[in-house]
C-alpha cells in the first residue's frame, strides 16, 4: 500500500513534467517548421513563377497557347504546387491547371496583382501565391499557388513523430520509475516488519530470519535504522527486566 | 535505360552513313512506329485508329506490299500520358530503328514528343498524320518535323462557332481537358468568337483519364449559372459523355458540340446505354464536327473502300497491348481516319522508290499535290504547307447513329 502511494506521486510527477515538455516542445515545433516551410515555400514558388516567366515570354508571343499549357502542366507535378495560371496583360487567363475551372475568389481578386497574397478557397484549400511578371508585366503574369494544407501535413507529420518519441521515453521512465520505487521501498517494508516484530513478539511474523540478517547488514540508511530499532529494543527489554 | 539509349544516338548516325543501309528499311519490311493509348479511359481511340491502319495495310500487305516491302506498324501503349509516350519514342527511334513514327494520338502526348524529333533531328525522323489538330504541330519550329492529314482544331471549332453564331447562338461556353488538347481547342473558340466580337460565356474543365463513372455535376452547375446558349466540348469520350449525361440530367438542354478527337461512336455507345438505363434520351442536340466523312456514305470512293477492307480482315486490337474486354467498333470515324493515314502513307512510301531514305520524306511529301486520296477532295502538300485536308463534316445523332447535319437552323434559338 506504501509503495502504491509512493508510485501515485512519483507518476504525477512524471506525468506533469512530460506534458509540460510536449507541450512546449510541440509549439516550438508548430512555429519553427511552419515558418521555415512557409519562406521555403516562398521561395520556391517565386523562383517556379519566375522560370514558368521567363519561358513564356517567346510561347506568348509567338506560339499556340497549347504549348504554354503543356509548359505549365509539368511543373504541377511538384509536390506541393497546387495550381498555376498565366494572365495576359488585361487580366485574361490564357493557360491554367484548375479543375472543373477557374475558382471566382481568383477571378474576382484580379489576376494582375503580383505581390504574394494568402488564398483560402472554399472547397479547394489554403495557399500561398505568388506571382511574377512576364516582360515587366507587359506580356502578363505568372501566378503559382503552392497548397498550405501541405504545410499543415509536415507540421503534423513532425509533431506526431515528437509526441511518439516523449511517448516512448514517458512509458520507459514510468516502468523504471516503478522498478526503482519497488527497489527503495522493500527494504523500507523489511524494516517496518522488523519493527513490529520486535514490538509485538508474540504476533506472526512476517519477515524470516534470513531477512532480518540481511537488514541488519546493510551498509546504507536502511541498515542503520535496522540497527537502531535493534537497540533500542534491547535497551527497552533490559529496562523492563530490571 | 534512358541515359544507354541517348548515347546510342550518335553511333547509330554514324553507323547507318557508313553502312549506307536505312534503318527501319530491309528487304522484306518497312517498319513504322506508333505510340497510342491501348488501354485506360481513352484506348478506342488508339484501338480504332490501329484498326483502321490495319485495315489498308492488310491489304497492300497482301498484294505485294511497297516495292516489294511489307509495312509493319510497330506499337506501343502510353496510356494517353506524356511520359510514356516520350519513352516510347525513344524505344521505337533508338531501339527499335523504325523508318518513321506514325498514328500518334493526342495532344498533350505529341507536343511533348516534338522536341524530342527537334533533338534528334539529325536521324530525319519524322512524325505522319498524329491524331490531333493542336497547332504545335502545324508551326514553326515543329511544322517541318510532322505531317498532317487531317484539318486543325482551330478550323473544327471556328466552324461550330460560326454554325452557332448564323443560328443566334452566341453565348457559346467551352468544356475541356484541363491539358494542352483542352486548351488548343479552347483557343479555337476564342479566336472564332473573337471574330465576331464576342467571348466565351463560361468555362469548366476536367482531368485527363476522367472516367465515365464520374460525376461531373459541378462542371455543368459551373456552366449552368452562365446561361449558355451552346456548349463546346474538347475533351475525349469518356468524360465527355458524362458531362453529357450529367448536364441532360440537369437540365441543360443547350446544343452539345464536340471534336473529332472525342471518338463519336465511343461516346455514343456509352450515350445511348444510359438512354436505355435511365429512360432519358441523352443523344439529343448532340453535334459532332469530323474530320473525315461519313463512314455511312459508301457513295464516297474511300468510305467505300474502307468498309470493304474492314469487314474483310476485322483487324484485332494490337496483340497484347489492348484489354481483353474491348470490343472492336465495326465501323467508327476514328478507325476511317486511321485508314486514311494509311493509305496516304503507303502513297509517300511508294513516291519514296525503291530505296527509301528518312531525309528525303520532306521533299517526297512536298510532291503531293492535289492528290485524290478517295475523299472527294483533293490532298495537297507544299514545302510551307505540312497539312495535307482542310475538310469539315459536321454530324448529329439520329436514330443512335451519327448522320450529316443538313440543316443547322434546327437549333437556331
Amino acid at each position: 500500500m506504501r509503495v502504491a502511494k509512493l508510485f501515485r506521486k512519483t507518476m504525477f510527477g512524471i506525468f506533469l513534467l512530460f506534458g509540460l515538455i510536449a507541450l512546449s516542445t510541440s509549439a516550438l515545433c508548430v512555429y519553427t517548421v511552419d515558418r521555415q516551410l512557409s519562406v521555403e515555400y516562398e521561395a520556391n514558388s517565386r523562383a517556379i513563377a519566375q522560370t514558368i516567366a521567363n519561358s513564356s515570354m517567346d510561347i506568348i508571343l509567338n506560339r499556340d497557347l497549347s504549348t504554354l499549357q503543356s509548359l505549365i502542366d509539368q511543373f504541377k507535378e511538384i509536390q506541393g504546387i497546387k495550381y498555376v495560371y498565366i494572365a495576359n496583360e488585361d487580366g485574361e487567363i490564357l493557360a491554367h491547371t484548375f479543375v472543373p475551372g477557374v475558382p471566382k475568389e481568383i477571378l474576382r481578386g484580379g489576376p494582375m496583382k503580383l505581390e504574394t497574397v494568402q488564398r483560402r478557397i472554399p472547397g479547394f484549400g489554403e495557399f500561398i501565391e505568388v506571382s511574377s511578371p512576364i516582360l515587366d508585366g507587359i506580356a502578363g503574369s505568372v501566378h503559382v499557388g503552392m497548397d498550405k494544407g501541405l504545410i499543415a501535413l509536415k507540421i503534423q507529420t513532425a509533431i506526431g513523430q515528437q509526441v511518439y518519441l516523449i511517448s516512448m521515453i514517458f512509458i520507459v521512465s514510468v516502468v523504471g520509475s516503478f522498478l526503482l520505487v519497488n527497489l527503495a521501498a522493500k527494504p523500507l517494508v523489511r524494516l517496518g516488519g522488523y519493527a513490529t516484530q520486535l514490538a509485538a513478539p508474540a504476533a506472526p511474523a512476517t519477515i524470516t530470519a534470513e531477512d532480518v540478517q540481511a537488514l541488519l547488514e546493510r551498509n546504507d540508511e536502511v541498515g542503520q535504522l535496522a540497527r537502531l530499532v535493534r537497540h533500542l529494543s534491547a535497551r527497552d527489554a533490559a529496562r523492563t527486566a530490571e | 535505360m534512358r541515359i544507354a539509349l541517348l548515347g546510342l544516338a550518335p553511333a547509330l548516325v554514324l553507323s547507318s552513313a557508313l553502312l549506307g543501309a536505312q534503318e527501319g528499311v530491309t528487304d522484306q519490311q518497312i517498319v513504322v512506329g506508333m505510340s497510342a493509348p491501348f488501354k485506360g479511359a481513352s484506348r478506342s481511340l488508339g484501338i480504332e485508329l490501329y484498326r483502321g491502319s490495319m485495315a489498308y495495310l492488310s491489304e497492300v500487305n497482301r498484294t505485294g506490299g511497297v516495292h516489294g516491302r511489307r509495312v509493319v506498324l510497330k506499337a506501343y501503349d502510353d496510356g494517353y500520358q506524356p511520359d510514356q509516350a516520350i519513352k516510347n519514342t525513344l524505344k521505337l527511334m533508338l531501339e527499335d530503328r523504325v523508318f518513321l513514327l506514325f498514328d500518334y494520338v493526342g495532344t498533350p502526348t505529341v507536343t511533348r514528343v516534338l522536341p524530342l524529333l527537334k533533338k534528334y533531328d539529325k536521324l530525319h525522323f519524322r512524325l505522319f498524320f498524329p491524331f490531333t489538330g493542336a497547332q504545335p504541330q502545324r508551326e514553326p519550329p515543329y511544322d517541318r518535323l510532322a505531317v498532317n492529314l487531317r484539318a486543325s482544331y482551330r478550323q473544327e471549332t471556328a466552324g461550330l462557332v460560326d454554325n452557332f453564331v448564323a443560328i443566334g447562338r452566341s453565348r457559346i461556353a467551352v468544356f475541356y481537358q484541363a491539358d494542352a488538347y483542352g486548351r488548343s481547342g479552347w483557343v479555337g473558340v476564342r479566336e472564332a468568337l473573337a471574330s465576331h466580337d464576342l467571348k466565351i460565356v463560361g468555362e469548366a474543365t476536367y482531368a485527363r483519364g476522367t472516367k465515365y463513372t464520374e460525376s461531373l455535376d459541378r462542371q455543368v452547375a459551373m456552366l449552368q449559372e452562365v446561361r449558355p446558349d451552346a456548349i463546346i466540348s474538347v475533351g475525349a469520350y469518356a468524360a465527355c459523355a458524362a458531362f453529357v449525361r450529367d448536364a441532360r440530367k440537369a437540365g441543360l438542354a443547350v446544343p452539345i458540340a464536340n471534336v473529332s478527337f472525342v471518338g463519336s461512336e465511343s461516346m455514343l455507345e456509352l450515350l445511348v446505354a444510359a438512354s436505355k438505363a435511365d429512360g432519358h434520351d441523352y443523344t439529343v442536340n448532340l453535334v459532332n464536327s469530323q474530320v473525315v466523312p461519313s463512314y455511312e456514305n459508301p457513295n464516297v470512293p474511300v468510305v467505300k473502300e474502307y468498309l470493304t477492307l474492314m469487314d474483310k480482315y476485322q483487324p484485332a486490337p494490337p496483340a497484347g497491348l489492348a484489354d481483353a474486354d474491348y470490343k472492336p467498333l465495326r465501323h467508327s470515324f476514328v478507325s476511317l481516319e486511321g485508314f486514311l493515314n494509311a493509305k496516304l502513307l503507303v502513297e509517300v512510301l511508294r513516291r519514296m522508290g525503291a530505296h527509301p531514305e528518312r531525309a528525303k520524306i520532306a521533299e517526297t511529301v512536298a510532291t503531293i499535290d492535289g492528290f485524290e486520296l478517295g475523299m472527294g477532295r483533293p490532298i495537297s502538300f507544299a514545302a510551307q504547307r505540312n497539312q495535307g485536308s482542310d475538310a469539315i463534316y459536321y454530324t448529329t445523332v439520329e436514330d443512335g447513329r451519327f448522320v450529316p447535319i443538313r440543316d443547322w437552323k434546327v437549333w437556331t434559338k
